[in-house]
């Protein structure tokens, strides 16, 4: 009993003492791979805050195309600040965001560097680009109202300023204010109506909360199904996911909401955009750029549309496939820039009014 | 800050001031070099932001946090308590088990369990189905159910995912409490667990208090999903709604501040609690045996935090698992696996002996320089990760410039990057957890074993090896393994300060779960718990020594 006592921990003990090694030798490969990290000459390193199985299927068909190698770093905040510390060491090459608050953070603190090309002025309007070319949209996605199949009638909500109706009290659910999706709305509200009139209207629009904002936009469709609310605000992407979704459950959610598309008869739905730039101390740029073109050829913005069901920004390419079942409308062509400008005091407002 | 710094360093001449010293006071510097980028950002100018904060959401995060943390804290100590006690005191069946299975849910991060228990208790969620289908309920307005997106729902989901440390360390506590003293207060009449286990015990639950109150201000995951509005939410409103930073950084040491008193009341805890000589001197303590019915109660007790915990996440984990094919998503899961593994493991072992290093300088050579700077390095644990992971961007930026300056080549890196800026940031978040464990061992070794080993002749070196490294190693293997379960389930340090395709099981799965695809996100999660369960085993083994 004692003998095999012993044999079990002379076993225990090297096996300990394997790990260890292997855990030192990790540990040392780890330290030497803090050498120099730029990108060999085919290859582009990305940092990204859209999610990598997202940019998966566009990655896969520029290397395709290319033969230029890709590396992601995907995270939701702080990129700005890792490139800024990074400053002329920094291996990144192309920076990808959602929304354009985000991408103009980066060209706040100069982290982009001017992109001269003309297929990228060819095939991205200038209202959804830097006018030094610093950023480019590469898709949009529309923001807009979704209203209950049963419980709402179909002509009820014309414009997103009908919110503030006293006659939507108790009926209206969305995430929360401080998302970078409410927030860009607020601005495009507070460009149309100016800044009194859109705190009037979202202290209006709070006061018809029908819960406590929380939740992704999934999760208000949801809301609407299980008849919390009547009323959502949403990305329209979302409402392609949910129903075209596996999940059975998701597809009952989209069935039971119609899409609202806000303001045709003035400005247009507020639309916001995915987009990209290239990073300043970028130590490829020629294949940066070439990436950037891809984002905006016809293959890649019908992807945009396959992938997630969002808007191409190119205007030559028509959006196919579920996308053109729902139909035309028209866009807030604000240009896209003021929404970012505006992105502090729309927050300063959601904070007042408590969204 | 500086002013205290200095009164330290002019008050009283340190000890000794030898290798051992400047080696701790350097990698003290190197920890604090983070930290202080942090308060050097805060120092920025804010834009007049504070006015606006204090008159508009600023007491309502307050509020919310202090709330936040009275519900968490009183229910991780019931628990807690309530568990340890009933282990350490009485027998019944099952105990065994229950005893390592108590430690589980510390393998899960709290994030996780709060997606899982939002599907479980949502109005499509089987709960709720049920209460339907029995009661015949067809809409939401027919009844009423607690909301789980609320400030209640995050206290019972961190409680479920945190009481661990409490549990753990007031174990301990209890069994070290001499079996005299029980018996005093059972022949003077007296409650065995208020007169005399839980007041012996409270500077061990005060300290694992410290740290889960810690862990529940720098929690950014599951406020931001139940929509509760904390200072740490607040920062980030502050830092990406209105580009303020330097805002963003005050408030982040507005609240350092905050639980740096806190940690002031851990280390005040410790300070009294001394163990000169061990417990194993005194008579071994007897669990009593109880009736049948005790022993129900025991196992009641037992089970409700497990089953809060642990069993209901992972079931809801499972079903998703089981439901759909997950061949596809295999592979994948299995590399992070591995690099998650070796990516805790080098980083757990970095910080042991880290922490060994600096506790043995602390305790033997250095002056009140090194005590205090050896504590003050562990209060990287108060920040919310993301805002320490800026600090280390930034202080790495510092570090690699020189570097490239040095070396001539301004792409020349040493830390960005690379894995060396993500194994800083995690010295820098989890030293609290190494030094505490390492801090606890020597505290209970008696203070005469070095002299002892000196008088007989040997130096400080071969003292060390000899005598107090083996005493330590109880210490040190456990504080490895808890800084291991910390590593692997962190998000925010990781996702932001990762090399290029480098993905943890936490990563993994956050890019899922964000967007609530919950059924993609369960394999990669339900992995994070497998990969904690021998680390957990591990760790109860050595708490049964313990004492």
């Amino acid at each position: 009993m004692k003998v095999a006592n012993t044999k079990a921990r002379v076993v225990v003990r090297r096996a300990t003492m394997r790990l260890t090694n292997l855990l030192v030798a990790g540990f040392a490969a780890l330290f030497i791979g803090g050498g120099p990290v730029v990108a060999a000459a085919g290859e582009i390193n990305i940092y990204s805050h859209r999610q990598q199985f997202l940019l998966q299927p566009f990655l896969d068909a520029f290397t395709a195309e290319t033969g230029i190698k890709t590396r992601v770093v995907y995270a939701s905040k702080g990129l700005a600040q890792r490139l800024l510390a990074e400053g002329e060491a920094s291996p990144a090459d192309v920076i990808l965001t959602v929304d354009i608050a985000r991408l103009s953070e980066y060209a706040d603190l100069d982290l982009l560097a001017p992109v001269e090309s003309p297929v990228l002025a060819s095939n991205v309007p200038p209202h959804l680009r830097a006018t030094d070319n610093r950023w480019f949209a590469l898709s949009t996605r529309a923001r807009l109202v979704a209203t209950s199949v049963d419980r709402v009638a179909e002509d009820a909500i014309a414009d997103i300023e009908d919110l503030a109706d006293p006659e939507w009290a108790g009926r209206i659910c969305t995430r929360k204010g401080s998302h970078v999706y409410n927030r860009s709305l607020m601005a495009s509200v507070i460009a149309a109506n100016g800044a009194d009139a859109a705190e009037a209207w979202a202290d209006g629009m709070v006061a018809n909360f029908a819960r406590k904002p929380q939740g992704n936009d999934r999760a208000q469709a949801k809301a609407i199904f299980e008849g919390q609310c009547d009323v959502a605000i949403m990305n329209h992407y979302y409402y392609g996911k949910m129903l075209h979704s596996d999940k059975p459950e998701q597809r009952d959610w989209a069935e039971s909401i119609r899409l609202v598309f806000t303001n045709q008869d003035d400005r247009g739905t507020h639309v916001n955009i995915s987009g990209g730039g290239m990073a300043r101390h970028s130590p490829n740029p020629e294949a940066a750029r070439r990436f950037l073109e891809f984002l905006t050829t016809p293959v890649a913005q019908q992807l945009y549309g396959e992938v997630n069901f969002e808007y191409p920004v190119n205007p030559s390419v028509v959006p196919g496939g579920v996308l053109a079942s729902w139909g035309d409308f028209r866009r807030d062509e604000l240009a896209i820039e003021n929404l970012a400008t505006l992105a502090p005091d729309a927050q300063m407002i959601i904070d007042r009014v408590g969204w | 800050m500086v002013a205290t710094f200095l009164s330290y360093w002019s008050g009283r001449p340190a000890r000794r001031f030898d290798g051992w010293s400047v080696a701790a006071i350097l990698i003290c510097l190197l920890i604090l070099g983070p930290i202080l980028a942090l308060w050097l950002t805060a120092f920025g100018d804010s834009r007049g932001l504070w006015g606006h904060l204090v008159s508009t959401v600023l007491p309502r995060y307050v509020v919310n946090t202090l709330l936040l943390m009275l519900g968490v804290g009183v229910l991780t100590v019931v628990f807690g308590v309530s568990t340890a006690w009933v282990i350490t005191r009485y027998s019944f069946p099952a105990k065994r088990i229950f005893e390592w299975l108590l430690l589980l849910p510390a393998a899960i991060p709290a994030y996780i369990i709060a997606y899982t228990y939002t599907d479980f208790l949502e109005y499509a969620g089987p709960v709720q189905s049920l209460l339907r289908d029995m009661f015949g309920w067809q809409r939401p307005a027919d009844y009423w159910f607690p909301e789980i997106r609320s400030l209640g729902g995050a206290v019972l989901v961190m409680a479920s995912v945190l009481y661990p440390y409490i549990y753990m360390v007031t174990r301990i506590a209890f069994r070290l409490t001499p079996a005299s003293l029980f018996e005093i207060a059972l022949v003077h009449d007296k409650s065995q667990f208020w007169s005399v286990g839980l007041p012996l015990a409270r500077p061990a639950i005060t300290a694992g208090l410290a740290l889960v109150l810690m862990e529940v201000v720098s929690d950014f995951g599951t406020v931001e999903y139940f929509a509760v509005e904390t200072i740490t939410l607040g920062i980030f409103n502050v830092w990406l709604g209105m580009n303020n930073i330097v805002a963003a950084a005050q408030i982040s040491l507005f609240g350092f501040v905050f639980i740096l008193s806190l940690l002031g009341l851990e280390l005040y805890a410790r300070s009294r609690q001394r163990f000169a000589g061990n417990g194993k001197s005194a008579v071994e303590l007897q669990p009593l045996v109880l009736g049948l019915k005790g022993q129900m109660a025991c196992q009641a007790v037992c089970a409700l935090p497990l089953l809060l915990g642990f069993v209901v996440p992972v079931g809801v984990l499972l079903k998703f698992v089981l439901a759909a094919p997950i061949t596809d998503q295999l592979g994948q899961v299995i590399d992070t696996v591995g690099a998650t593994m070796l990516m805790a493991g080098a980083a757990a072992l970095l910080i042991v002996a880290v922490s060994t290093l600096l506790v043995l300088a602390a305790t033997y050579r250095g002056g009140i320089v090194v005590r205090r700077l050896t504590m003050a390095a562990s209060s990287g644990y108060a920040i919310p990760g993301t805002m320490l992971a800026i600090g280390v961007m930034i202080f790495a930026g510092v570090v690699d410039r020189t570097w490239g300056g040095l070396v001539g080549d301004p792409r020349a890196t040493l830390l960005l990057g690379g894995g060396g800026i993500l194994l800083t940031a995690y010295l820098v978040r989890f030293q609290a957890v190494g030094y505490g464990a390492l801090m606890s061992g020597i505290r209970r070794l008696p203070d005469n074993m070095m002299n002892a080993s000196r008088c007989l002749g040997h130096g400080f070196g071969p003292s060390l090896k000899l005598v107090i490294l083996p005493l330590l190693r109880g210490s040190m293997l456990a504080g490895g393994l808890l800084c291991f379960v910390d590593i692997m389930k962190e998000l925010p340090i990781t996702l932001l300060l990762r090399p290029f395709d480098f993905e943890t099981l936490a990563t993994y799965t956050y890019q899922f779960a964000k967007d609530e695809m919950l059924e993609t996100a369960a394999l990669p999660a339900l992995m994070i718990v497998v990969a904690g369960l021998v680390p957990v085993i591990l760790m109860n083994n050595m708490l049964r020594r313990a004492g």
